[in-house]
């Protein structure tokens, strides 16, 4: 990424007391679609804010498009937003609501023809003259995200758009929206809660966690190699085993000494450090294998979820030992089975142990 | 629930017995006394009324003064009402108290005192030829100005609250999404709050205008028997030249106008809430 079309310098903001961004640094490409990805209170609404010019950060820079934009009020930036309540005018109907950054920006017959153009973009055009009350959760949101794409802006900003929808809609939602974004070629930032809206729609995420980003990497690579135990945590299911590292070997291999024996897998770290291993769970199979890491713990749950099947393991440690397989079960498992299971040392993440994991 | 509904309406028999024996049926006998003449029904005296170039002078009063009273409240009231709907705790509380408290004093107690504040030696002249607004102390006492401000104070919260109670309910993103579309603030406010609290100006405009056009204390205080209204002028035949048929006109054309102004009002808010 050499051209950054949105750059965020060095944005901090607390209100009173706490720090709700910390120095956040963000890049966007021009026709990118980036998630802010976090638990509530991580800051990314906060970031969305500063980006659209709602909210003044501390310090740090925000640059649009060759333009440093940090002090410009927010109707001259070029920044459109879908809220989270969609934040639509009560006292418009449907295609005036559309229409509402047009008027006096293009002609009328201009503005007019662009108003039908993103109400069948949106498929609303059977609504155009109906009051924005008397519309449901999805078709309100529909009406938001033509309403800030109608005015053209440089990039678009959607604050948990979906998160007031039901999942079968919510997944519907977000195929369109793709979709649509993908047609007009818009920069977005989005932000969302929840890791699977992310990982489904985003060119890339950005885990936030305690006003910092913590990692911001495309979803496959977020996935595969967390950057931090917090992503490795809030993306994704996994196992988490503490241990300590007690030998490296030449080839980087280290030897891992945890409460289900030695685990190996590949680090730099030093003899003595102490680690947190993180497995995703369909990394880990039944059976024993050679070179693997191998253990036999006791059969704890198993849960079918339909095109998987999760088998949880008991642990000493807090969490349990997740495996999940497309495969089916022998149907004549014990409820309390000592079974060997095993996973590659590739297939083992590792962290250095922090007082926060 | 039928049964339920027609049961519920008799609770509405003691206040309807209570306005129809003391305010309709009054009321009929006022109108009735304004088209009896001599010979049966007439209306001489609304035709010897709105010959007379006094009485015009009269409506003419009646209507700047409680327009300007309105205007006043209006242009006051409204970005007063914006700070209440979005003050917070405990400075919600004191701009409540303070515009809700100030009703339990009497007209009469705020009309004295206003006769106090703008006399000639009073707080608003002697603070005006203190900044220099004024080369010499002048009285706002008797004066149309001084009527305005008096009236003005007393009838405020009437503006206030109507329009307050639709602020509260708008919610403050309206604003952000109208920015983020590229409109600026002056544009804003016309296209997005204008609009959306007009029902709140509107209903205002009828209590005010209604409250103004009827006032009887504080003009009869604060401006003194050489500027008639048709309140005052009504007040003065039936209790002082004891002329009950002049007494009777000018209080139809009173309750006429007011009358029409509500009803104006109530249908432009109708129309302005289209959707709402």
């Amino acid at each position: 990424m050499s051209e950054a079309f949105l750059e965020v310098r060095n944005a901090s903001k607390s209100f009173g007391t706490a720090t709700v961004l910390d120095g956040v640094a963000l890049e966007v490409a021009q026709g990118e679609f980036v998630s802010l990805l976090g638990p509530s209170g991580c800051g990314k609404t906060t970031l969305l804010r500063i980006i659209a010019g709602l909210t003044t950060a501390e310090s740090g820079a925000v640059i649009l498009d060759g333009q440093d934009i940090t002090t410009r009020p927010p109707h001259k930036r070029d920044v459109g937003v879908v809220f989270q309540n969609y934040a639509l005018f009560p006292h418009l109907s449907v295609a005036e609501n559309i229409g509402f950054g047009l008027r006096g920006r293009v002609a009328r017959n201009e503005s007019a023809s662009i108003v039908t153009r993103f109400l069948e973009l949106v498929r609303m055009n059977d609504f155009a003259d109906r009051s924005v009350r008397a519309l449901s959760g999805g078709q309100q949101q529909r009406v938001a995200v033509a309403r800030a794409l109608a005015v053209a802006p440089k990039l678009l900003l959607l604050d948990e758009p979906f998160s007031a929808l039901d999942r079968k809609l919510r997944e519907t939602m977000q195929m369109e929206l793709k979709r649509l974004l993908r047609e007009l070629g818009t920069t977005a930032i989005f932000v969302t809660h929840d890791q699977d809206e992310a990982l489904v729609m985003s060119d890339r995420i950005a885990v936030m966690n305690q006003g910092r980003i913590e990692q911001l990497d495309s979803p496959q690579a977020l996935y595969d190699r967390p950057a931090t135990p917090f992503a490795l945590q809030f993306v994704g299911l996994s196992t988490r085993i503490f241990g300590e590292v007690t030998s490296v070997e030449a080839d980087g291999t280290i030897a891992v000494t945890t409460v289900h024996g030695i685990l190996r897998t590949q680090g730099r770290f030093a003899r003595g450090s102490p680690v947190l291993l993180g497995i995703r769970p369909e990394r880990i199979s039944f059976g024993t294998r050679e070179g693997c890491n191998n253990i036999a713990p006791r059969l704890a749950d198993i849960v079918f979820q339909g095109a998987r099947v999760q088998a949880h393991f008991a642990s000493t440690e807090d969490e349990p030992i997740l495996l999940e397989t497309s495969a089916r079960l022998p149907t004549d498992i014990a409820p309390n089975a000592v079974l060997p299971i095993s996973w590659a040392p590739e297939d083992t993440l590792v962290f250095p142990r922090t007082a926060d994991s | 629930m039928n049964q339920d509904r027609s049961l519920i309406g008799w609770l509405a028999v003691p206040a309807v017995a209570y306005l129809v024996f003391v305010y309709a049926l009054p009321l009929l006998w006022l109108l009735a006394r304004s088209i009896t003449g001599p010979e049966g029904i007439s209306f001489a005296l609304f035709r010897d009324f709105f010959a007379d170039p006094f009485s015009w002078r009269v409506i003419g009063n009646t209507m700047r003064i409680a327009g300007l009273v309105t205007l006043v409240c209006l242009l006051v009231g409204y970005p007063v009402a914006f700070a209440l709907a979005r003050a917070k705790g405990v400075v919600q509380v004191i701009l409540l108290a303070a515009i809700i408290l100030p009703l339990s004093v009497g007209v009469v107690v705020k009309a004295f005192a206003w006769q106090v504040v703008l006399r000639r030696d009073g707080v608003v002249s002697q603070f005006l030829v203190g900044i220099g607004v004024w080369s010499e102390p002048q009285r706002l006492l008797f004066t149309e100005t001084g009527l305005v401000i008096g009236a003005a104070n007393v009838f405020l919260p009437f503006m206030i609250l109507p329009i307050y109670s639709v602020v509260k309910l708008i919610d403050p993103r309206l604003m952000e999404a109208g920015a983020t579309l590229g409109v600026g603030p002056f544009r804003r406010l016309f296209r997005i709050l204008l609009p959306l609290t007009l029902p709140g100006v509107v209903s205002g405009i009828a209590f005010v205008f209604s409250l103004a056009v009827s006032m009887f204390v504080i003009p009869s205080l604060l401006i003194g028997d050489r500027f008639q209204t048709l309140a005052t002028l009504t007040g003065r035949s039936f209790l002082l030249m004891r002329n009950e048929a002049l007494g009777s006109v000018t209080a139809t054309v009173l309750l006429v106008l007011a009358v029409m102004i509500v009803l104006l009002s109530s249908l432009l808010a109708r129309r302005a809430g289209r959707f709402s």
